[in-house]
């Protein structure tokens, strides 16, 4: 294992883009501090879910982002460790599909979210992956997302699929209901345990 | 239908003569003459004679045209202004149908008019002035479900579509765009048939309706409106949504068209319904979309100076323009050396930050291009609500800068709070606009200092309200450009007249325009019909003077990096 400053995100300082701060990602081995991006098509609810973990707050009227919302969070894990969050909430309209680098690049954590009443919605969950396998961090802890599940009655996503494609891709995979508040935190908890930890000096 | 020739003149745009007004209208000098190509209806042409012989007489024509009661109105009597040729007509109609957009264009029609805008202005007019309408209103596209074979489609007063050049519906105000697509042909029809005889079509009028065209490229925009705005004032509101979808996109958009000519643009804006339908809403309650000027908020010039100190500050540092905005209106702002800003970039970009309620959730950061400025780019926008309505935007050319205009947010926040700046400016909100209420009263003292502000005394020749001076279309503009102006201050005002300043309104059955055309500033005003015209001009003088006297709390002085 390298230096602190090395992980979990190798890529500060060579690529630019909207890293966590000037040393990296990490603050000391106790304290993580990482970028975590949500990825997905439109309408979703990625920011439902930020704002369900952040605030604890559901808005149903619905509020486009633009371009992309940055929210922070930190969590207490079991073995005393804290996570900080850094989330940037990016907008799913296609017009911002080409800006998404400027988010993602450094990432440490991408969660790619789909809606299971929505198909196309799976469709793009899978060309964020792709995108990501191709120019994201080589080490991004990847969670797959699938939202709305309280909409049971119109699923159209079996879970099974995207138990599948997750697993295929090696990545975490979770259904989540904003609305209430169902697996939320656990799908952040589990990112935090996923983390690559430094080793402390 | 049949075309003129683009360099004859237009088919209703006769000679000036004489103005019967000219008694009152002494400086206003309405522009007559334009190139464009004018397809008009001809049983049109017809009733507009007879309206032009009638007001060649001298008389105003002053119509009770009850017919038109809409009970949902009230008391709200609707001021229609309509110039033909150089006369100014006036029609006082009873309650009548403003709407959010316009005035009533429907005179000869008796049906009950379904507008539910209607109501909104109705609602708002209890509530509000003019200048805080956008309050009551909601946000967002209605009518989805209509089509161009609605009936309710059809009577809308003010259509605004964006196509592409091969047909495609981009936007429509009304309805489903998709269902349009029929339609949007039909529009790109008429502008190919056009272009194909080397000519373009700029305006066709038919019956009430005009329908006003701009051709930017591979975009179209038209717009078919029976409001009886000019021509002009049409054509200003077309280019300022085009803006506003180079804001969201910048130009470089073209390039899918060369590409593709059959390109889709629809997902491209998705989600920014609100963004068009709320900057085509402030056609109706913000000057500043004709007048190109800012909305500068009233503070203390101390206050000012210590916002723009900490502005200042942090665009030393890489920011290329720092913004503090209460919602409509500029606090202050500051440009990096030698960058300028447009005011109509500003109304675009308030418009677009308003109008997406995400920013308001947390801070963001997102491109957005200034068309002005320069339309081929994006620029990186981080936006942050320092409180419910006053937001600061730091913009900035590098898509690195986040932390770093992060850290400028929280430096300018704590000196803004320190400062009480924040406070000032909710205070400044709240006390609202200037009012001519608020005259310094007694004339003989009127040239005193500003604090004579505190005596209320009506001036027996009320010119109704005077709101927030804008930051006015600096000295340099040329005679022409004011009288353009006054003209679109003037039919502006008729639509703001429809709106909800009923009690200023009200009694105003004819209006006056005077540009005081100062070095430092314009002033444009309306008065009562029977005003006297000495009256209204030393009216205009001592609001001219009680304007210099607290120019240094109401304008943004000296360091502005404006371009006009």
């Amino acid at each position: 294992m390298g230096c602190s400053s090395s992980l979990p995100d190798r890529s500060t300082g060579r690529l630019g883009g909207l890293n966590v701060s000037e040393s990296g990602g990490v603050a000391d081995a106790k304290n993580l501090r990482v970028k975590l991006v949500l990825l997905g098509d439109s309408g979703v609810g990625k920011s439902c879910i930020v704002l369900r973990f952040v605030r604890g707050q559901f808005d149903p009227t619905s509020k486009v982002t633009i371009g992309a919302s940055f929210l922070s969070q930190t969590i207490a894990l079991q073995d005393s460790t804290t996570v900080k969050f850094e989330i940037w909430d990016t907008a799913g309209q296609e017009r911002y599909a080409a800006l998404a680098p400027l988010y993602y690049r450094g990432a440490a954590i991408a969660v790619i979210v789909y809606d299971i009443t929505s198909p196309e919605t799976f469709t793009k969950a899978q060309y964020w992956v792709k995108e990501l396998q191709k120019h994201g961090s080589p080490d991004i802890v990847m969670a797959l997302v699938a939202n709305k599940a309280d909409l049971h009655e119109k699923r159209e996503v079996p879970t099974q699929d995207g138990i599948d494609y997750a697993e295929k891709n090696g990545m975490f995979f979770i259904e989540t209901s904003a609305k209430t508040a169902d697996n939320i935190n656990q799908l952040f908890e589990e990112i935090g345990k996923r983390l690559p930890r430094p080793s402390s000096t | 239908m049949s075309s003129s020739d683009s360099n004859s003149s237009s088919v209703d745009d006769p000679n000036p003569n004489p103005k019967p007004l000219d008694n009152q209208l002494e400086t206003l000098n309405l522009e007559q003459g334009s190139d464009s190509i004018i397809i008009q209806n001809d049983d049109d042409e017809e009733g507009r004679q007879q309206d032009q012989g009638s007001s060649l007489n001298g008389s105003l024509n002053v119509n009770s045209d009850n017919h038109e009661q809409d009970d949902r109105i009230g008391p709200v009597r609707n001021v229609v202004w309509r110039r033909t040729n150089s006369e100014m007509e006036v029609d006082v109609n009873g309650p009548s149908s403003p709407s959010s957009s316009g005035y009533a264009g429907e005179r000869g029609s008796s049906g009950v008019s379904e507008d539910d805008e209607i109501q909104e202005v109705a609602k708002d007019s209890a509530l509000h002035g003019v200048f805080d309408s956008q309050a009551a209103w909601l946000p967002g596209k209605r009518h989805v479900d209509e089509d161009d074979a609605s009936i309710s489609w059809r009577k809308r007063k003010k259509h605004f579509f964006i196509l592409s050049h091969s047909g495609k519906p981009i936007y429509s105000r009304y309805g489903d765009e998709h269902k349009l697509a029929g339609f949007s042909a039909t529009l790109q029809a008429i502008i190919s048939f056009v272009e194909n005889g080397g000519d373009r079509v700029k305006l066709v009028r038919a019956g009430k309706h005009q329908v006003v065209f701009l051709v930017k490229g591979p975009i179209y925009l038209v717009c078919i409106s029976c409001t009886e705005e000019p021509y002009e004032s049409l054509r200003g509101q077309l280019e300022l949504i085009y803006g506003q979808m180079i804001l969201i996109l910048t130009k470089s958009v073209n390039r899918c068209f060369e590409k593709n000519p059959k390109f889709d643009m629809t997902p491209l804006l998705g989600g920014t319904d609100v963004v068009f339908s709320s900057l085509i809403h402030s056609f109706s309650w913000n000057p500043a979309t004709f007048l190109h000027a800012y909305t500068c908020l009233p503070l203390a010039y101390g206050t000012r100076q210590a916002a723009g100190a900490i502005l200042h500050d942090v665009a030393d540092s890489g920011v290329l323009f720092a913004i503090l905005m209460c919602k409509h209106k500029v606090v202050s702002l500051v440009g990096a050396q030698k960058a300028s800003l447009h005011p109509d970039d500003m109304l675009l970009l308030s418009n677009f930050i308003m109008s997406s309620e995400s920013f308001r959730t947390s801070e963001s950061f997102s491109p957005i291009c200034l068309p002005r400025y320069n339309p081929m780019a994006f620029l990186y926008a981080y936006v942050h609500y320092l409180d419910v309505d006053t937001y600061l935007m730091l913009l900035t050319t590098s898509s690195d800068a986040f932390y770093h205009l992060k850290d400028c947010r929280i430096r300018i926040e704590m000196v803004l709070l320190k400062s009480n700046v924040l406070s000032e400016v909710q205070r400044s909100m709240l006390d609202g606009e200037m009012h001519v209420e608020d005259l310094p009263g007694d004339p003989l003292s009127r040239f005193g200092s500003a604090s004579h502000l505190g005596e209320h005394q009506e001036p027996t020749d009320s010119p109704g309200r005077f709101r927030e001076p804008f930051a006015g279309i600096g000295a340099h503009n040329s005679r022409k450009d004011c009288t353009g102006l006054t003209r679109k201050f003037m039919l502006q005002c008729t639509i703001m007249a429809t709106g909800p300043t009923k009690h200023s309104l009200e009694e105003m059955r004819i209006m006056f325009s005077s540009v005081g055309s100062r070095p430092d500033f314009e002033l444009y005003a309306a008065f009562d019909p029977l005003a006297d015209k000495g009256l209204a001009i030393k009216t205009c003088n001592r609001v001219c003077q009680w304007v210099k006297d607290v120019e240094n709390e109401i304008f943004l002085l000296g360091a502005s990096p404006f371009s006009w």
